[in-house]
Formats: C-alpha cells, structure tokens, sequence
C-alpha cells in the first residue's frame, strides 16, 4: 500500500492509502508501486489516477512537484481538482478569462510572474476540459 | 472638584476614542478571521515542502546548487516582515527588539512601513523596502523573494534570515528568527519546524535507498529551491499579516474595554458633581429664605 498526499497552497485535496497511482511529470507519465525507489520528479499538467482495489479516480492536477519516499508519494501541485467536481463552463469561462488577461499581459509587459500564472491557469483548463471530453 | 462642565467634555472624548476603538476591533476582527483560514490553509502545503527538502537534503551533492552550499558569512542577509501601519499592541516592538539584537551590519530588506521608519531610524543598511497588500498576493512575495535569491547568488548577501512574528493563535504571536538559506542545516530546522506544528503525527519516512531525479538533479533543484523560498517566504508573510490583524483586534479590545471602565468613573465623577452641585443649591436658597 502507498500513501498518497496531495497538497496545494489552497487545500490538501487528497489524502488516502491507495495501491498504486500514475503522475504526469515532465518526462511522460509514470506509475508508482509500492517498493518504488525514491524520486523526485517534476509534475506537469494532467490527469493523475488512483487505483485503489477495483476503483479508479481520477484527479486533475497541474504545476509542481513529486516526491516518492519509502511508501509515501507526496504531490505538490499549485492546482489540483478532483475529475467529479470539474465543471466544464466554469472552466470554460475561467479559460477564456485568463487568455483575454493574458493577452492584455503580453502587450503591455508586465510583470512575467504574472503571465506565468495566468499560463498556467490555461494549461490547468485545458487538461481539464481534455480529459472531461474523454469520459464522453 | 472639576466642574461639571469639564467632566462632561471628558466623557465626550472618551466615547469618541471608544467608538474609534470599537470600530477598528471590528474591522480587525473579520479581517483576522480571513488571514487566519489563509495562514492555516496553506500551512500543509509548506510543510510538505519543507518535509520535501528534509528527505532530499542528505541525498544530494552539497555542490549542485549554490543554495545548498555552506559559505563564509560575511554579510548577512535579513528579511525584517512588519505591518504598515500601528496600533497592534507589542508586535512591531518585539520584532525590533530581535532586529537590534542583530549587531553586525547585515543587509535589511523590509516589508511593511513600521519596520523601515524602525531601520531608518537606528541607521541599518536598507537594500530594498517593500509594501505588500492586505490580501497578500503571492506574486509581491515573489518579487521579495526574487530580490533576495538574485542578491544571494550575486554574493552580496551570504545568508537570507527572516525575522516575522509567528502566528501562534488569536492571543500569541511569537516573534521568530529563521535562517532560510543556505539550506546546509536544513534537516536540524525542518525538524524545529515539525516541533512548531506539534499537532501533526509525524511523518517520516526513512528510506535510503539512492534517489532519482527526473529529468536530472540540477534541473529539479533548480526549479524546486527557489519555489521552495518563494512558498515559504510567502507562508511567512500570511503568518505575518494573521498576526498583525490578530495583535491589532487584541489590542483594541484591551483599548475599548479600557474606554469603558473609564467611562464608567467618569459618569459616577459627574454624577457626584452635578449631585454636590444641586445639593450646594438648595442649601443657598434654603440660607436665603432663613435670612
């Protein structure tokens, strides 16, 4: 059994004993085992999956770190939604906020950090809205 | 005895500094309450970091990272966290009494006017003064911290320590001390810090076996260090501005209630007055039909 946390500045979303979990990172996705060496690995925006017995849940998460020490998987991600709370026009409307802030952003450079921000924000939607649109 | 009059006047302005008073707790009170739910909401996410870091610390080559590297201090570096404005009982004054403690002439970086009115004054070598907004947005911690990892790595300052009071509860704030970076003592610190969140069970794992980076040890730390200052330094400043907001409704509080019992003295003062007043009066008429 591992033991999963996932953290972010708002919240721990997620916090539970599962049997083995797939993370997207920046080097394409990886599954985690029990008996896994350690690693630290960055995490990019994507869907992250949760086996426990027969039942799979399936989170959305972006932006952050990994962390597997012993049996314990620490996810730091600056956001993270579970798939049944996703809903698609906030999202949708969220996105469209952020490219129009974006694109003021770019134009009038200013501050990076802060197009840092609202980029991920973007990515953030698209990964959720790709893989709503999966489950159909 | 004072004049009715003179006692009336004082009962004026001590309802006015009460009202005043009342207010401000009130407005400190639901501002407490917000800074509170942010300050212990992101505390998790720090303390895995800093967990994050502690398991890392003993796995890596000092020599990756600038960070990570011991050096010779010659100047230290000091992020002093303070609040804009006054009227928060001891919690600047206690926050000074740690910065004047600091005698060698360490570089300041100061958020908040109280604390550089504080340096200017005692004649510190400010580099660089902030203002952060009452909702403290990370992006202005950012640059903070931004400023003070650029100075690191340019070798003007050889330490980055932060002085900010810590938020304990509503009635404790505890003004703390903390070296940030270099990181070479950071196992001994995260395990002060697991002592600081007591109420955490611990979670160690211990596992030593060798660990893999991916996409590779120098790209990971160099994203992940300097996150890992900004994040802190920004759980920091929530810490701070709960504080401030907590110290600042305790303190009016203390004032009003203050107000009120002053009040109080003042009427029965007035009272007696106007009572020796009326009594002084008939016994001159009362003298007068005799006469």
């Amino acid at each position: 059994m591992l033991t999963l946390e996932i953290v972010t500045p708002e919240a721990r979303v997620y916090s539970d004993t599962v049997d083995n979990v797939v993370i997207p990172t920046v080097e394409g996705e990886i599954g985690v085992l029990p008996g896994h060496l350690p690693l630290l690995s960055q995490v990019t925006d994507g869907e992250l999956r949760v086996a426990k017995g027969s039942v799979i849940e399936t989170l959305v998460i972006g932006d952050g770190f990994v962390q597997v020490q012993g049996d314990k998987v620490s996810v730091l991600a600056e956001h993270a939604i579970e798939e049944n709370s996703i809903d698609e026009n906030a999202v949708e409307e969220a996105m469209q906020s952020a490219q129009a802030e974006l694109q003021d952003a770019k134009n009038s450079k200013i501050d990076p950090a802060e197009i840092e921000r609202l980029e991920s924000v973007v990515r953030f939607s698209v990964a959720q809205l790709l893989i709503k649109k999966k489950r159909r | 005895m004072a004049s009715t009059r003179d006692i009336r006047r004082r009962i004026k302005s001590v309802k006015n500094t009460r009202q005043i008073t009342k207010a401000m707790e009130l407005v400190a009170a639901s501002k407490m309450k917000k800074a509170q739910a942010s300050a212990l909401a992101g505390r998790p996410y720090a303390e895995l970091l800093s967990d994050m870091l502690a398991a890392l610390a003993p796995k890596v080559d000092g020599t990756l990272h600038p960070f990570l590297q011991p050096r010779e201090v010659k100047t230290r570096g000091i992020l002093l966290v303070t609040t804009d404005k006054g009227l928060c009982g001891p919690l600047n004054a206690n926050l000074f009494k740690l910065a004047a403690a600091i005698k060698d002439d360490a570089k300041f970086v100061v958020i908040g006017r109280k604390g550089a009115q504080f340096l200017a004054r005692s004649g510190r070598n400010v580099v660089a003064n902030f203002g952060v907004h009452d909702k403290v947005p990370f992006k202005e911690i950012k640059v903070v911290g931004d400023f003070m990892m650029d100075q690191f790595l340019k070798g003007e300052i050889d330490t980055i320590e932060v002085i900010y009071p810590q938020f304990k509860n509503t009635l404790i704030q505890e003004s703390v001390h903390r070296p940030i970076l270099p990181l070479n003592n950071l196992v001994e610190f995260v395990a002060n810090l697991a002592d600081d969140n007591a109420d955490e069970s611990p979670r160690k794992a211990v596992d030593d076996r060798l660990m893999i980076f991916e996409p590779d040890a120098q790209t990971v730390l160099e994203a992940l260090l300097p996150f890992y200052v900004n994040r802190f330094l920004y759980q920091l400043s929530l810490s701070a501005k709960a504080s401030e907001h907590s110290a600042r409704m305790v303190a009016m509080k203390t004032a009003k209630d203050n107000a009120n019992s002053l009040l109080d003295d003042l009427t029965l003062e007035y009272n007696k007055a106007r009572q020796a007043a009326i009594t002084q009066e008939i016994l001159e008429i009362a003298a007068g039909q005799a006469a």
